[in-house]
């Protein structure tokens, strides 16, 4: 029985031996003879990138490429006697490269029996120098490749990321994954997170050549696949607050700053400074270009939005209060000591940072008029673990989940964390003031800050952030559902929050933020740093009755949040939240006098 | 040959003594032979792999003394030694997916210093041995779950790991050894076939898109095969499982997840890599024709774009250089190594002998067919290499040792 099956395999074999060498010799006698087949790499192009409202961000355009076809091996000779040195050499000026790049190329080509790329994106002059001369100089050819292009330049670049091409280092692995050598592949954002999806699937050609490697016809028997598109997908930014963004922090040499919708998580926009433009890797970049993006001192490619980590300074009392107020420590209008501008605790000074100090204020007061002194006193009723518990809870310290790669976690440090630091029980005193003003060793990212501003204005609900809407053919696809809870407070405690967040704008550290005609609610921050002078932070909602957007701003080494990072966010809520024709009316966006000088210190 | 009038003598004690089977090593060192002299024509040209032929002379000498090796140590202590055996393969296996050379975008080698091994060609005659020594107890029933059961379990540890080198072809070797075994140590055809019916039900759905052409052939084996209650449960819900829960898996996919699995199941959906190869490899056997191009003279031109042409792709070569007649003769010398291979095991009294010989057998069967059948163009690409005449020491000297211990088979086979 088992010899019978065996027997009818090999009798299978023997069938296909049959139909090759018997019925169809002839055939694949003249192919074999007379011509040769070659295989062409029909590219299949990278998906679009559009932004919500269907305003292209992300393409492929046609770019030419000098490339090298291989001889089919029967015309060795030939092919020895062509390429000559004087024949590299030749081709080398044609294309501006070196004889020694050409001779590489050209070996690998012959041995591979692959096309070899000489000169990609080859600029016209040489395009036209190759259409005259290619009769004399056999083997080479223009080849269209679809290259990567970016209309908006910086715009969101950190978002966008960028696609280069794959190296061949990372050839051997991605091999399996169908990558070829000058296959586009994304490195960073939403090119390199939606790789899968926007890379199509390359189709091919079987093409009949003669011995001089000219394309006689296609092979009839293996018809040419098409090359499959990769998919479209529609972005949650809206370009219109993108570009209002963008202006506004243009004048922010370190930074960044984002928006998400605080009904769903769908990030409106984020710009992180300084930028870069993804259009110089579409076209190879030297070395020495990549060293100064990716090691300078600010770092371009960065995208801070998501992948700095800050203190987060006064913003953090926003977190601070809830959970006060959820544990019963303080009430809304409970009056604690009066500011007198320092604040004694363990045999030690603790500034506020108005030096003459608030007098007495209740917790919405405090919130509002940021007062330090009132939050060194809650501080350590408030206890370490009730405190990281809100913090977590409100999604610090653990990542967004945002679709985008390299998302840093920042960190809320807990019991577990300063034993580990300093040995167990021996914390430094007064750590918890610090902690209650949003100092010592709290890290955000801008993006946790926004969620931070959009859960208050929703009342707590968990919101996962997200950057893309839509895959288009992909109607399965949606975004990624929140991992956590949300913060749980009743609805006095959110109200009591939401209050002073909007007294804030209205008439406290943050009135820079105010546009007209809208409730604005949000909170300023100023945090103390390593590297030189304070960072400018500001989170804030808007309206408050209805929060549509929640936005963060980080201006790293700027000073004061009331002054530099609140002002940016009226643009944006400006441009986002008023009609058109009411804005060209309007003032422009008028300069906050510093409420403070420079020499005092935290918060503010 | 004593006849009835003699007068009784001394009792002729000589029986004949069982010799190594003369057809089976005959086709075998033939196969070594064209294989030879194949690799050295595939690397006449000139390029990176001239001299490749010594090399496998080499270790065509080293193949040949471990099929002597494994044909002289008596085949009761691979029984005895099956367990530590496995084990150390599986180990091996591991390994290699930690430490492994990756190439071609897979892991499938151990690098010892001057050779490449690949653990699964050892993986594969462990599980046979050890297969063979779990059916061969007396006390196993088929039919019953209890017994049916571990083995698959024990199969399935070395498949996964291969797979997830991922070396499709070579794992898929494992469940066909299973089916073969498991119906050499007296499984019936029809319950074979109907254990094998969660495979046919997703292979059916896929191919007819429809569960209810599934359903019929799955009550027809039912009424065929007549299981026992525990096995009926249990096929139902593996059934009912498997039938639930393809179709949805298939349409919550995206898109590029559904291509990934194509291009794992089926590479020549590649289009540059396999499918090119495949058309080379048709063109070269189907221009040699009849009567080939002749030795040395075939235009290996046709294969110079053919970087496999000394591995994966040496039938081509045979099929290009000598021809119809020529790749029938190698087509004949395999039949006679299966067919002596499947013999043995019919005439040999040894109960773990016979379904060694026949998990050695298949295992060899296997890999012919998908080599072959992919040099004509019938099979996906899948890296297998065609034994013994393929360049690769270590498959060679695996294949010597598989068929020593066939001839072990051969040397004891009066033994109980």
């Amino acid at each position: 029985m088992l010899s019978r099956l065996a027997i009818a395999g090999f009798g299978l074999v023997v069938l296909g031996l049959l139909r090759l060498q018997v019925v169809d010799h002839e055939k694949y006698l003249a192919l074999s003879n007379e011509n040769r087949v070659r295989l062409e790499v029909l590219r299949a192009p990278r998906g679009v990138i559009y932004d919500a409202e269907g305003e292209l961000l992300a393409d492929s355009a046609p770019s030419f490429g000098i490339v090298f076809r291989p001889f089919p091996a029967e015309s060795a000779q030939r092919a020895r006697a062509v390429l000559t040195p004087v024949w590299m050499s030749e081709v080398a000026a044609l294309v501006e490269t070196d004889t020694a790049e050409v001779r590489k190329a050209v070996t690998t080509a012959n041995r591979s029996g692959q096309t070899a790329l000489l000169r990609a994106d080859a600029p016209f002059r040489v395009l036209a120098a190759v259409e005259e001369s290619r009769a004399e100089l056999p083997g080479i050819e223009v080849q269209i490749e679809p290259v990567r292009r970016y209309p908006h330049g910086k715009l969101a670049a950190h978002l966008l990321g960028y696609a280069g091409e794959v190296t061949d280092q990372e050839l051997d692995s991605l091999n399996a994954s169908g990558y070829r050598l000058g296959d586009l592949i994304g490195r960073t954002g939403i090119e390199r997170n939606y790789e899968e999806i926007l890379r199509g699937r390359d189709g091919a050609e079987y093409v009949v050549v003669n011995a001089m490697g000219k394309r006689v016809s296609t092979l009839t028997e293996e018809p040419p696949r098409a090359p499959v598109g990769g998919h479209d997908i529609v972005l949650t930014i809206d370009l219109k607050v993108q570009n209002a963004m963008e202006q506004a922090m243009a004048g922010v040499e370190r930074g960044a700053a984002v928006a998400i919708d605080p009904r769903d998580g769908a990030v409106l926009a984020m710009v992180s400074r300084p930028a870069f433009d993804p259009n110089e890797f579409s076209h190879g970049m030297s070395w020495d270009r990549w060293k100064e993006l990716s090691r300078g001192g600010s770092n371009p490619l960065l995208n801070r939005a998501i992948q700095g980590a800050y203190p987060p300074g006064s913003t953090f009392k926003v977190v601070v209060m809830l959970a006060a107020l959820r544990a019963g420590v303080a009430g809304p209008h409970t009056w604690l000591q009066p500011c007198t501008g320092s604040y004694y605790y363990g045999g030690r000074v603790f500034n506020c940072w108005k030096w003459e100090g608030h007098g007495a204020l209740d917790f919405i007061g405090a919130l509002q008029n940021s007062c330090d002194a009132y939050f060194y006193q809650i501080g350590p009723l408030l206890t370490l673990p009730r405190l990281a518990a809100a913090a977590r809870e409100f999604g610090l310290g653990s990542r967004t989940g945002v679709d985008l790669p390299q998302e840093r976690r920042g960190l809320i440090p807990d019991a577990q964390w300063y034993d580990q630091q300093w040995g167990p029980g021996r914390w430094r005193k007064g750590m918890m003031l610090n902690l209650a003003i949003g100092q010592g060793e709290v890290l955000v990212t801008p993006i946790q800050l926004a969620m931070v501003a959009a859960e208050v204005a929703n009342g707590g609900r968990a919101i996962r952030p997200h950057v893309v809407k839509q895959v288009v053919g992909e109607s399965e696809f949606a975004p990624e559902r929140p991992t956590r809870p949300g913060v749980s407070a009743d609805a006095a405690t959110w109200a009591a929050v939401q209050t002073a967040m909007e007294k804030v704008v209205s008439d406290g550290t943050g009135t820079g933020a105010r546009v007209l005609g809208i409730r604005v609610a949000g909170k300023t921050g100023t945090s103390q740093n390593a590297h030189g002078k304070d960072h400018s932070l500001f989170i804030c909602y808007a309206p408050a009755d209805s929060p549509r957007v929640a936005i963060a701003i980080v201006a790293e080494n700027r000073g004061h949040g009331g002054t530099v990072a609140a002002p940016i966010a009226a643009r944006v809520l400006t441009r986002m939240l008023l009609p058109d024709s009411l804005q060209n009316r309007l003032p422009p966006p008028r300069p906050v006098v510093p409420d403070t000088t420079g020499e005092v210190l935290v918060g503010d | 040959m004593a006849t009835s009038w003699q007068m009784p003598g001394p009792v002729r004690l000589k029986l004949r003594m069982p010799a190594i089977d003369l057809s089976l090593a005959g086709a075998t060192l033939a196969l070594i032979v064209i294989g030879l002299l194949t690799v050295y024509s595939a690397t006449s040209v000139p390029g990176a792999h001239e001299g490749l032929w010594i090399k496998q002379l080499q270790w065509a000498g080293l193949a040949i003394i471990a099929a002597w090796i494994a044909a002289a140590v008596p085949y009761r202590v691979y029984e005895a030694l099956a367990w530590p055996f496995y084990g150390f393969s599986l180990l091996l296996l591991v390994a290699v997916l930690v430490m492994g050379t990756t190439a071609m975008g897979a892991k499938r080698w151990l690098d010892l210093g001057p050779i490449h091994f690949q653990p699964s060609e050892l993986a594969k005659i462990a599980t046979v041995l050890l297969l063979a020594r779990l059916l061969d107890d007396p006390k196993v029933d088929l039919r019953r779950i209890r017994y049916w059961l571990p083995p698959i379990v024990l199969t399935l540890v070395p498949f996964a790991l291969v797979a997830k080198e991922p070396d499709l072809g070579t794992s898929l070797s494992f469940p066909v050894l299973v089916v073969a075994m498991y119906y050499w140590g007296g499984l019936g055809m029809r319950t074979l076939l109907l254990a094998l019916s969660p495979v046919f039900n997703v292979a059916l759905f896929f191919v007819t898109g429809s569960l209810w052409w599934f359903a019929g052939l799955f009550v027809a084996l039912l009424v065929a095969a007549r299981p026992r209650i525990p096995a009926l449960i249990l096929l139902l819900v593996l059934n009912g499982a498997v039938a639930w829960s393809v179709p949805h898996i298939w349409e919550h996919m995206h898109d590029y997840q559904k291509r990934r699995i194509e291009t794992f199941l089926d590479p020549s959906r590649d289009p540059y890599g396999a499918g090119y190869q495949i058309i080379q490899s048709k063109i070269a056997i189907g221009s040699g024709g009849v009567v080939g191009k002749g030795y040395l003279k075939g235009s290996q031109k046709a294969l110079a774009y053919l970087p496999m042409r000394h591995t994966d792709f040496i039938y081509s070569v045979v099929g290009e250089e000598v021809g119809l007649l020529g790749a029938l003769t190698v087509v004949l010398l395999y039949v006679v190594v299966i067919v002596r291979g499947f013999r043995l095991a019919v005439t040999c009294r040894n109960g773990f002998a016979s379904l060694m010989a026949v998990g050695i057998v298949t295992a060899f069967f296997y890999h012919i067919m998908v080599n072959m059948l992919m040099t004509v163009g019938w099979a996906p690409v899948t890296g297998l290499p065609l034994p013994l005449i393929s360049y690769g020491g270590t498959a060679l000297v695996v294949n010597g040792i598989q068929i020593g211990m066939l001839q072990n088979v051969a040397l004891r086979r009066r033994e109980m």
